[in-house]
């Protein structure tokens, strides 16, 4: 495979799940970017078990995945039910906390980063082919259960909350526990995805997770659409990939141009371009059970 | 003992650009029920456009800060009818869309600064508007002229401000909105005209606070915004969103708490561990310590 197409799949493949992991909290109305920090910390977690202990890569990302999730469980337990704004400032607080703490730890390379992480499978192919097989396992298994997630009572109550939590807690729904539910699988995501967002690039440096990263990843799911997960698969490929057709001097104006569609969407077309209607649609179609309608059933709601 | 009475008076000058901020801030949640957290990033944007006028007229100090305010102004009201257009598309007042939207001009800023100006290094101001030397000296104790400016037009701000919404009928305006847009839309209050002056008069704080912290710190970068707007949501989240008395209170402890830190703790631990007093703080009370008034 050309290093180039390898590079653009594993970092496309990133990008959705790095959305995904923010898109889940989202459906209660939580912008978590937490998810951000926790790939940093897993990914330098998971190297530094690689480079000085000798970890197996398997053992690491589980490793990546566990501390994702436990980090995420326990500011759950703070946050589970908290306002969107609070939930922002835990994730950019931690953020900030991660990076000062990175910087300062020699262990891991402190402002210099970790360089030189060991090929998967002893030679760059094999190392590749792992990364994206790897990748290809967790993007099916994290959309399989995302998809089933959204057509469970689940994500019906999910629905309820973002509309009105007031409501959805006079329905029955739990706020407090669904939040703190969809938080910890979001952060256990997102840790398992920093591990392997470093050994694509067989290095971990700083400036891997700054706010750029979370920019990305609103423009993603915004634009995208934020209420299906489809949102993100179809923008993502296409966000990343379309600047790398411009020449240079274009391509280093690339978070401009994201920020102008984040903007531009929400002001033109605040429900993205994907949105839950045209997924039921799609759904209905591909299924063959097409009706005439104008409206979305209760239940597809 | 002298130390401490120094980062004192460091952090009551850092406090105060604080509180402006929180102030601004929170005047446009309160009247235009938006949350604005790339605010800081619109101040220091203006602090690069004092700087290229400074550079382009041979450092005239008068055309410097008039250029740094008069873009706030315009960039606050620029950003006005992208705000009033997500919240009419969403049907209803919704502040979270107006974050994400808020975000987005972040980035843009952000990333126009890194690539527009100096190449994307951070620029220095001359000495005639930053100077760092001393008008006060007792042993360890020092005061500069830019602590001076910032603690003394801190005041002076948020006085009138506070006597604006007080004591005008503006201000009754504003606070009619702030507790009711509903009830105030009743009895005649003009919504969309209140809420332009409030995006006006932020404007207006933030190019004051731009000049202050060009005087304060005496240089800025690209990513300065992104540090402030963090914390500026985080004093406005900690104190209780919408409370501009509390904003005060918190905002001038956050800068104290920053000062004390920073002299005795060296290397960037210092910033962690004001973060980490903050995350504490939000995490035991998201909901802020002195309630929200919203």
């Amino acid at each position: 495979m050309p290093l180039e197409l390898y590079y653009f799949l594993s970092i496309t493949a990133v990008n959705i799940l790095l959305s995904w992991a923010l898109y889940l909290p989202y459906r209660v109305a939580h912008l978590h970017f937490i998810t951000v920090a926790n790939m940093a910390i897993s990914g330098y977690a998971a190297a530094w078990l690689v480079m000085a202990l000798h970890v197996p890569f398997g053992c690491a990302l589980l490793v990546g995945f566990a501390l994702g999730g436990i980090i995420g469980f326990v500011v759950s337990l703070f946050i589970g039910d908290a306002p969107t704004f609070a939930v922002v400032i835990v994730g950019f607080t931690f953020i900030f906390i991660s990076r000062t703490v990175i910087e300062n730890l020699k262990a891991i390379g402190g402002a210099m980063g970790m360089f030189g992480l060991p090929n998967i499978g002893g030679n760059p192919d094999t190392h590749r082919l792992i990364i994206m097989v790897t990748l290809a396992a967790l993007l099916l298994i994290v959309g399989f259960l995302l998809h089933r997630f959204e057509h469970s009572s689940l994500g019906r109550a999910a629905s309820a909350v973002f509309m009105d939590k007031d409501l959805a807690a006079s329905l029955g729904v739990d706020i407090r526990r669904l939040g703190m539910l969809l938080q910890t699988v979001s952060c256990t995501i997102a840790g398992g995805t920093g591990v392997l967002y470093g050994f694509i690039y067989k290095s971990l440096h700083l400036d891997f997770f700054t706010f750029a990263l979370v920019g990305i990843a609103m423009t993603i799911i915004f634009v995208g659409g934020y209420a299906t997960q489809w949102g993100a698969v179809v923008l993502a490929p296409i966000l990343y990939g379309v600047p790398l057709l411009f020449p240079p001097a274009v391509q280093e104006w690339r978070i401009v141009i994201y920020g102008a569609a984040l903007v531009l969407v929400l002001v033109l077309k605040p429900e993205g371009f994907i949105t839950r209607r045209f997924v039921v649609s799609m759904e209905s179609f591909l299924s063959g059970t097409r009706k005439k309608r104008n409206t979305l059933s209760r239940e597809e709601i | 003992m002298q130390e401490l009475i120094a980062q004192i008076i460091n952090g009551l000058s850092l406090g105060s650009i604080y509180v402006l901020l929180v102030t601004g801030f929170n005047l446009l949640l309160l009247v235009a029920m938006i949350i604005h957290f790339s605010y800081p990033q619109v101040v220091v944007f203006s602090m690069y456009i004092i700087w290229s006028v400074l550079q382009l007229t041979g450092n005239n100090l008068v055309l410097g800060i008039a250029a740094g305010v008069a873009s706030s102004v315009v960039l606050n009201l620029v950003s006005a009818p992208l705000f009033q257009k997500v919240m009419s598309k969403r049907g209803e007042v919704d502040i979270n869309a107006t974050m994400v939207l808020s975000m987005g001009i972040g980035m843009i800023i952000t990333d126009v600064l890194s690539h527009s100006f100096n190449e994307g290094l951070p620029v220095a101001f001359p000495d005639s508007l930053s100077s760092f030397a001393p008008i006060v000296r007792l042993g360890l104790i020092s005061v500069q002229v830019g602590q001076v400016w910032s603690l003394g037009v801190g005041i002076v701000v948020v006085s009138a401000i506070f006597l604006i919404l007080y004591k005008t009928r503006a201000g009754r305006a504003f606070r009619a909105i702030a507790e009711d847009p509903e009830g105030a839309r009743l009895v005649g209050i003009p919504i969309l005209r209140t809420g332009l002056y409030s995006y006006g008069l932020s404007g207006l704080l933030g190019g004051i606070i731009a000049v202050l912290l060009a005087m304060l710190l005496g240089s800025a970068s690209p990513g300065l915004g992104e540090q402030v707007a963090h914390k500026v949501l985080a004093v406005s989240i900690i104190a209780g969103l919408g409370n501009l008395a509390g904003g005060l209170v918190v905002g001038l402890l956050l800068g104290i708490l920053e000062a004390i830190v920073q002299g005795y703790i060296s290397g960037s631990w210092s910033n962690a561990i004001a973060f980490i007093v903050m995350l504490v703080v939000i995490l035991a009370k998201p909901k802020g310590l002195f309630g929200t008034r919203l």
